[in-house]
């Protein structure tokens, strides 16, 4: 199961997809990222930096496969 | 950190050692040849043009803890987008007349070495980058002037994946976060204030350069709560409980001056009630029926920073956020980072006129680093001592660079071998950098990076000795000749620096701005004027000249302060007749006149015996009198 990915052009420039499912996972996580303290989210790990690592590649990975 | 720092906050545990370096310098230095490999291996396999780049921003980024090497990538990554914008637009203007390309680009260095001057930490490193990304960009794009873009597209990409692999090894191996150590580095300070502050109620004296030392240890502190952000999701919170626990702490050690400066008269029963106030933290009442009414207002000030301290610790501690949110401004001197930058554009177009000279082909390779020097030595204390630095360090590089090349890997071209041959190398450098001792600390760093510069990582990886002799000895010449440069102009000296600074704390007191909105709050101004102290502090060696400058600026210190805060309560007197008064007392304040101040004091104690708010302002100005009338220890 694939799907075409489409390149964003920036004046000329091609960027590959994944450095754009990059960046706009990068972007949602930084907006999570209040919500995860408020939460109480990294309280529930023994290494809250490998949880939020993980958070981020599933965001990457959904991305990725939904868009 | 100073050893004697070291030495007040041994009560922990002894860190586990093996071949007599702690377990955690190891294990940081076997993060960063992992982060290293793994950073040339996606670089090889992504068929970049310049896999080294994202090996190389791995040995820029290798600090200890995670957050300050996220916020060191950030600065490194915008830094190099400013530097690649400059770069096209100084090569789009300027790139068919040399001599005028030279001399923008050494006024472009100067630029963002003033720039630098203005901030610390890692942003200040930032802005060196930019500087230097021109001449990594540019000088070396000079004479291909249309692949500019290209080049810079790949350099961003380079670093972007270097800090993407030191970004995911530091949290799959779990690299130390900095808020617990930073916590226990602010109690241990804490420890030696109400060290200091049981000293002042027992009537002892103390040192100067000891008071000194404290505020520039707590102000040193800044850029590393800056970096408690990028650590978690709970770094912001945090590094808002530790500015203002470093906030709170600047004004404990003003309020334990300023208990110094009074005459403590009360009997000893009385001394030690104090003292065992202090220590229980609120739990025993402070005996304030037996004090003069200064004394009272000083001693409470006192306890009051200290419930601060406490209660900012322990919201670093548990992650909540801190009751006051209180900035820390940086001081900086524009005319000291002037001068500073002017002199770097000085010795970079001493350097470029050099090159131009000798007309040597591959002579972009030595500016290149030349550059990186300037602007590394002008974030480092000392400039010229970086570049001796540099200069020891440079040449051990390229024969620890032409061992790995040579002797260990000679000819082979499979990338497992080479990973382990880079081992020993990055881990050593690593572990180096880690040690207490700075020059061997500085060593340690700049070889992490001049080893895989002068190692030249390429796939196919050539094995050609002329070019490893070319980048071996241009990288030896590049801190020669800054040092020559250096040597011709010599950076701002330490004195002009000290002269520098206290005319500008000189400078401040006398233009106090009062009764409307300040930038800061007193105890914010207290951080900013403790940061120009550390300054002060740090420039020069110790001797008996130098610790007559820090009293006087400390002393300087204590009256801005004092002057901020009675401001501030000045401020609650609105009404009528003690309004007329406050801005009485305000004149008098500004005067900096002691008998007037004293006349304001008990003139609006007398106006208003019943008002909470009159008597602080009347126990407030008492105080600054009798701070005004302290001359010297």
């Amino acid at each position: 199961m694939t799907h075409p990915f489409r390149e964003l052009v920036v004046g000329g420039v091609l960027v590959a997809p994944f450095v754009t499912y990059a960046v706009a996972a990068l972007v949602m996580f930084l907006i999570l990222r209040p919500i995860l303290r408020l939460s109480g989210f990294v309280k529930l790990f023994s290494h809250p930096s490998i949880a939020e690592l993980s958070v981020y590649v599933t965001i990457l990975g959904l991305l990725t496969v939904l868009f | 950190m100073t050893s004697e720092f070291v030495m007040s906050v041994t009560t922990g545990p002894i860190p586990r050692q093996v071949a007599g370096v702690p377990f955690a310098s190891w294990a940081f230095g076997i993060r960063v040849w992992i982060a290293v490999v793994v950073a040339l291996y996606a670089g090889f396999w992504l068929e970049l043009e310049s896999p080294l780049s994202a090996a190389i921003t791995v040995g820029i980024l290798a600090v200890p803890t995670r957050g300050q090497a996220l916020e060191k990538a950030g600065f490194r990554f915008f830094g190099t987008m400013i530097g690649v914008v400059a770069s096209i637009a100084l090569i789009g203007s300027l790139s068919q007349a040399r001599d005028l390309f030279l001399l923008a680009f050494a006024a472009w260095v100067g630029l963002c070495v003033y720039v630098a001057a203005l901030s610390d930490g890692f942003r200040a490193y930032g802005a060196v980058l930019s500087g230097y990304t021109v001449a990594l960009v540019a000088i070396q794009m000079i004479d291909t002037p249309d692949h500019v873009f290209d080049f810079g597209m790949q350099r961003g990409a380079a670093i972007a994946l270097g800090i993407a692999a030191i970004a995911i090894v530091n949290d799959l191996l779990v690299a130390p976060n900095r808020h617990l150590e930073l916590a226990a580095q602010l109690a241990a300070l804490h420890r030696r204030v109400r060290d200091q502050a049981k000293a002042a109620i027992r009537g002892e004296a103390t040192d100067p350069t000891a008071t000194a030392g404290l505020l520039r240890e707590t102000a040193a502190l800044r850029s590393e709560i800056t970096s408690l952000v990028t650590e978690s999701s709970s770094g912001p919170t945090r590094s808002a409980a530790a500015r203002s626990t470093a906030v709170a702490l600047v004004a404990q050690i003003h309020a334990v001056r300023v208990l110094k400066a009074l005459p403590v008269d009360v009997d000893l029963a009385i001394r030690d009630r104090m003292t065992s106030a202090l220590e229980e933290a609120g739990d025993e009442r402070p005996p304030t029926d037996q004090m003069t009414a200064s004394l009272d207002w000083a001693f409470r000030e006192l306890l009051r920073r200290d419930q601060d301290v406490r209660e900012g610790l322990a919201a670093l501690r548990s992650g909540a956020r801190p009751a006051r949110p209180w900035r820390t401004p940086f001081y900086f001197c524009h005319r000291l980072a002037a001068e500073a930058g002017v002199r770097a554009a000085i010795w970079l177009a001493l350097a470029s006129t050099f090159f131009v000279l000798a007309g040597w082909s591959a002579a972009e390779a030595s500016l290149v680093q030349l550059t990186a020097f300037i602007g590394l030595g002008a974030i480092s204390p000392n400039p010229r001592a970086f570049t001796v630095g540099a200069l020891i360090a440079a040449p051990i590089a390229a024969i620890l660079a032409g061992v790995l090349d040579f002797l260990i890997l000679d000819g082979v071209t499979e990338f497992p071998l080479l990973a382990l041959a880079l081992a020993p190398f990055m881990i050593g450098a690593a572990v180096l950098t880690t040690l207490p001792n700075q020059v061997l600390a500085g060593i340690g760093r700049l070889n992490l990076i001049f080893i895989l510069v002068v190692a030249g990582l390429s796939n196919p990886q050539t094995y050609n000795p002329e070019v490893f002799l070319d980048s071996a000895l241009f990288v030896c010449l590049a801190p020669a000749l800054l040092l020559a440069a250096q040597f011709l102009i010599p950076p701002v000296s330490d004195e002009r620096r000290r002269q520098q600074l206290m005319a500008s704390a000189r400078r401040e007191i006398d233009q106090l701005s009062f009764g409307q909105a300040e930038r800061y709050a007193p105890e914010e101004a207290m951080f900013r004027d403790a940061v120009r102290i550390g300054q002060i502090a740090g420039a020069g060696a110790p001797g008996p000249q130098h610790r007559v400058v820090l009293d006087e600026a400390l002393t300087l210190f204590d009256q801005a302060a004092m002057i901020r805060l009675c401001d501030a309560s000045l401020r609650g007197l609105t009404e009528g007749l003690l309004a007329r008064l406050a801005d009485q007392a305000r004149r008098a304040l500004g005067r900096r006149h002691v008998q007037s101040i004293r006349r304001a004091a008990s003139d609006i104690q007398e106006a208003a015996p019943e008002d909470a708010l009159a008597r602080a302002a009347s126990g407030a100005l008492q105080v600054a009198s009798l701070v005004m009338e302290r001359k010297g220890p």
